[in-house]
């Protein structure tokens, strides 16, 4: 097996370049810095670009978390040539790598969403028609930027399934473009037809009268979510982009990588995934119920249905910032004991993190930002902060190499070996003492689910977050 | 030998117990979480039924609802300067302009152009705003009077709000006899419902009359806010509202809501009151903690005849820009459940949302469209509702 068959980001070895925790502090330094100067300059209220408007920032880091993903995991940083990748300096190729994946995204959202799709096919994507048609240039761009926007949030969990679920499958042995190519179509095809089931009815409410020729208004999931509110599909699509993630990395794709099967696994892992969120999805709900009381339909804010639901996937997203820097830049600690304790360990502890992360989120990001105080003003929208910082996490792991902490060698062959082999996990067999303790770890998970809904009114009661 | 086979035993049995456990928190989110029996895990909220008295009556004079004459001025203004969090002392709108164009307006530079001329001269002062503001012609106001008539028949007045452009709410204090109320001291209280500028930045005008008007403010308002109640040149007394309920008047209390607003503002204050054998009557300036959060607070806090919804007036924040959202249709959906026999709405509530309430058949009360109020769909500028009359 040479570092050729696989893809550019399996192929490399990120060496540390100072022994310790030193590269991750570094990192962590550059990143929060490049993070608030970027967040400066492009969003924030009072920067200098101000895309923050919410919705005109939100589809950029949305459709730039798209194209980043594609650049690395669909395309392999085609056209992009292996050598290059290898002896360029991590600062130019990021810089390449980002303007590449800027232009791209424009391209994209001018394009195709704003010409083609919004002069020729359904007029919200459009500003411009919104505009011509009544509705003040504020709200037409807004709408439309958040039409765009949803078909990321959609995008953002189809494609990578599709490569750490799917495998690639069945196009995993096409060649470059013709692989990335296919899968891009595929999932944006995908991400249509949920765009058209989850999200065109919320857009045609937004236009009085409801659209009931062209949209299913009132929706059908009204009486479900409580809600006709989009915001109900945000919140289980939110969880499910997140858990590909967690799937990805903090899990080593365990525990569906302990079947064999190739068809099964891939199967089982894409639509487990969906099972997966969807739980956290309810729980993250009811959580908030929990801690704030019941919602009351029709009202606003944080008693709203609609902003639970959205808050289920601003929840998540707080998750998964903690567990992409857990596995991007403290070597996915912990690693010394089996998979299954590993994974067990980084769950709690980056959930335990994401708590951390939401704490100090709510009650600094008004002062740094320039958001909004309190959770749930209309343009508060935690998603894009957390985003964009992930957004930078990935420029600096996937285009930068964890330049300056860390940098690229290519893997040996047994280490490629060992690559292949990861794909079915082997460290984990079917033996008495697994099954005794996955009845009782069943048992101490359902405990720990009842211990932690009953602690959570109490929560409410006693800890204030925003004063 | 044996002990090999145990260490491994162990080895699985912990592999095992640390799938399991995760497995099974997610399968127990999953299964339980949005069920019916969660629910009911839910603490059934206990009532405070506060008792605040009575009144027989509420009036309520629009004095103007019009914040603004234009929605597209006012949000394109918005927009220029980056959009809904922007704060808005450096929107450069008057009375805070500099003349330095989009969103480098600043509270210092706009009040020092026109301090000395506060709150006496209150055209010029508005005419040197008008040459350094972003389209000056547009600012409007929001207030009204209310006259609540006690149990012994004694009539309380007080001010919602204050509006924001000197000169139209010059006007329309004079066009509803205000500022003679005011000049001979009739109106007990001026509540700021909220520190945005059509509802706040009027103050001069009732100052003009009345520096010594009792004045109640939600303690969010930021520090530019109270500067201004100062510079204004008020000197009365001023309650910094930090408690959830402050009774008034028997019948009549002032609540306090935690709120986020945009354009930086933080929190608002809303009226409640029971109408002898009505039941309870809100009163909001822009309602944006919503108004069934809001009649939701009440039910859970205060005692009110009948244990009933009666009405409601005000703004309700729903359509402000004509703008939408399908969680709006979930109160359109909704009200018709609360039971409000007299629904008064106008301002931020917006036309869209009058329409989509009388389409639903809701018990709204209609204007007359007179002094520039756009549509008949609400109470307009001068118009007048009564509860419990």
């Amino acid at each position: 097996m040479n570092n050729s068959s696989v893809s550019y980001l399996e192929s490399r070895k990120l060496v540390k370049r100072w022994s310790g925790p030193i590269p991750a502090l570094v990192n962590t330094i550059v990143i929060l810095a490049f993070f608030y100067a970027t967040w400066w300059i492009f969003q924030d209220p009072r920067g200098l670009m101000r895309m923050y408007t919410p919705y005109v920032g939100y589809m950029v880091c949305r459709w730039l978390l798209i194209l980043f993903i594609w650049v690395a995991y669909i395309f392999d940083f085609w056209p992009f040539k292996r050598s290059w990748l290898k002896n360029t300096h991590p600062l130019i190729k990021g810089a390449v790598l980002t303007l590449v994946s800027v232009a791209a995204m424009v391209i994209l959202i001018k394009g195709f969403f704003v010409e083609i799709l919004g002069n020729f096919g359904i007029a919200y994507f459009d500003p411009a028609r919104l505009e011509a048609m009544g509705i003040t240039d504020f709200y037409s761009i807004e709408y439309a930027a958040e039409a765009i926007m949803m078909f990321a949030a959609i995008a953002s969990w189809l494609s990578p399934s599709w490569v750490v679920a799917c495998e690639n499958a069945p196009w995993q042995k096409l060649d470059q473009p013709a692989r990335g190519i296919t899968i891009a179509v595929v999932t944006f095809f995908l991400s249509m037809i949920v765009y058209f089931l989850t999200m065109h009815s919320h857009m045609a409410i937004l236009f009085y009268p409801w659209q009931k020729f062209t949209a299913i208004c009132p929706p059908y999931w009204e009486q479900f979510a409580n809600t006709v509110s989009g915001n109900f599909h945000i919140a289980w699509i939110m969880c499910c982009t997140v858990v590909v993630w967690l799937f990805e990395t903090i899990w080593e794709r365990y525990p569906f990588n302990l079947i064999k099967n190739n068809a099964l696994r891939r199967t089982t892992s894409f639509f487990g995934i969906i099972a997966i969120a969807v739980c956290l999805c309810f729980f993250l709900y009811y959580a908030q119920d929990l801690v704030w009381g019941e919602t009351i339909r029709g009202t606003r804010r944080l008693m709203a249905p609609d902003w639970r639901w959205l808050h289920v996937g601003e929840m998540a997203i707080f998750w998964l910032v903690p567990s992409l820097y857990l596995a991007f830049y403290c070597n996915n600690w912990p690693t010394k004991f089996s998979r299954p304790v590993n994974v067990c360990i980084r769950t709690l502890l980056s959930a335990a993190m994401a708590a951390v992360v939401y704490i100090i989120y709510y009650k600094t990001s008004h002062l740094f930002l320039g958001t909004q105080k309190g959770f749930s003003h209309p343009q508060q929208f935690p998603m894009i902060p957390m985003i964009w910082l992930i957004n930078i996490f990935l420029i600096n792991f996937w285009f930068m190499d964890g330049w300056p902490g860390w940098k690229a060698v290519p893997k040996t062959e047994v280490e490629l070996e060992e690559i292949k082999e990861e794909v079915v996990a082997h460290d984990v067999k079917w033996t008495p003492g697994l099954a005794k303790g996955l009845a009782v770890g069943l048992c101490v998970g359902v405990l720990f689910y009842f211990a932690l809904i009953s602690i959570l009114p109490w929560i409410g009661d006693n800890f204030t977050i925003i004063k | 030998m044996s002990n090999e086979k145990k260490s491994i035993s162990r080895r699985d049995f912990v592999k095992g117990a640390a799938t399991g456990l995760v497995v099974g928190a997610f399968a127990s989110m999953g299964v339980y979480s949005y069920t019916s029996s969660a629910y009911n895990r839910l603490p059934k909220i206990e009532r405070k039924m506060q008792d605040f008295g009575a009144c027989r009556s509420v009036r309520v004079t629009n004095i103007s609802e019009t914040s603004w004459f234009n929605n597209a001025h006012l949000i394109g203004d918005i927009h220029e300067a980056g959009g809904l969090l922007v704060n808005q002392y450096t929107l450069n709108w008057a009375p805070f302009a500099n003349g330095k164009g989009s969103a480098k307006g600043s509270y210092d530079e706009g009040i020092g152009s026109i301090k000395e001329l506060l709150p006496n001269d209150l055209q010029k002062a508005w005419e040197i705003q008008k040459k350094l503001a972003l389209h000056p012609e547009n600012p409007g106001g929001y207030s009204c009077l209310l006259e609540v008539e006690a149990l012994d028949g004694t009539i309380h007045k007080y001010l919602l709000d204050t509006g924001w452009s000197y000169e139209w709410m010059e006007n329309s204090f004079k066009r509803e006899g205000i500022d003679k109320m005011l000049e001979e001291q009739q109106i007990e209280a001026l509540f700021i419902s909220h520190e945005h500028w059509d509802h706040f930045w009027g103050l001069p005008v009732t100052v003009k009359y009345d520096n010594r008007i009792p004045l109640y403010v939600h303690d969010g308002f930021y520090k530019e806010g109270l500067q201004y109640i100062k510079d204004c040149g008020y000197k009365g007394e001023m309650t910094v509202v930090d408690k959830p309920i402050t009774e008034i008047i028997p019948g009549m209390a002032l609540l306090k809501f935690d709120v986020p607003i945009i354009n930086r503002v933080f929190g608002e204050t809303s009226l409640a009151f029971n109408i002898k054998d009505k039941g309870l009557l809100l009163i909001s300036g822009c309602c944006h903690q919503g108004i069934l959060k809001f009649a939701d607070f009440a039910h859970a806090n205060l005692k009110y005849d009948n244990d009933r919804f009666y009405g409601i007036y005000g703004g309700l924040h729903i359509s402000p820009f004509e703008d939408w959202d399908p969680k709006y249709d979930d109160l359109v959906i909704s009200l018709g459940q609360w039971g409000f026999e007299r629904i008064g709405c106008n301002h931020c509530t917006g036309h869209l949302t009058a329409k989509k309430f009388i389409e639903s058949g809701y018990p709204v009360v209609r204007g007359t469209a007179r002094f520039r109020s756009a549509s008949k769909d609400y109470l307009g500028n001068g118009d007048k509702i009564s509860f419990g009359c």
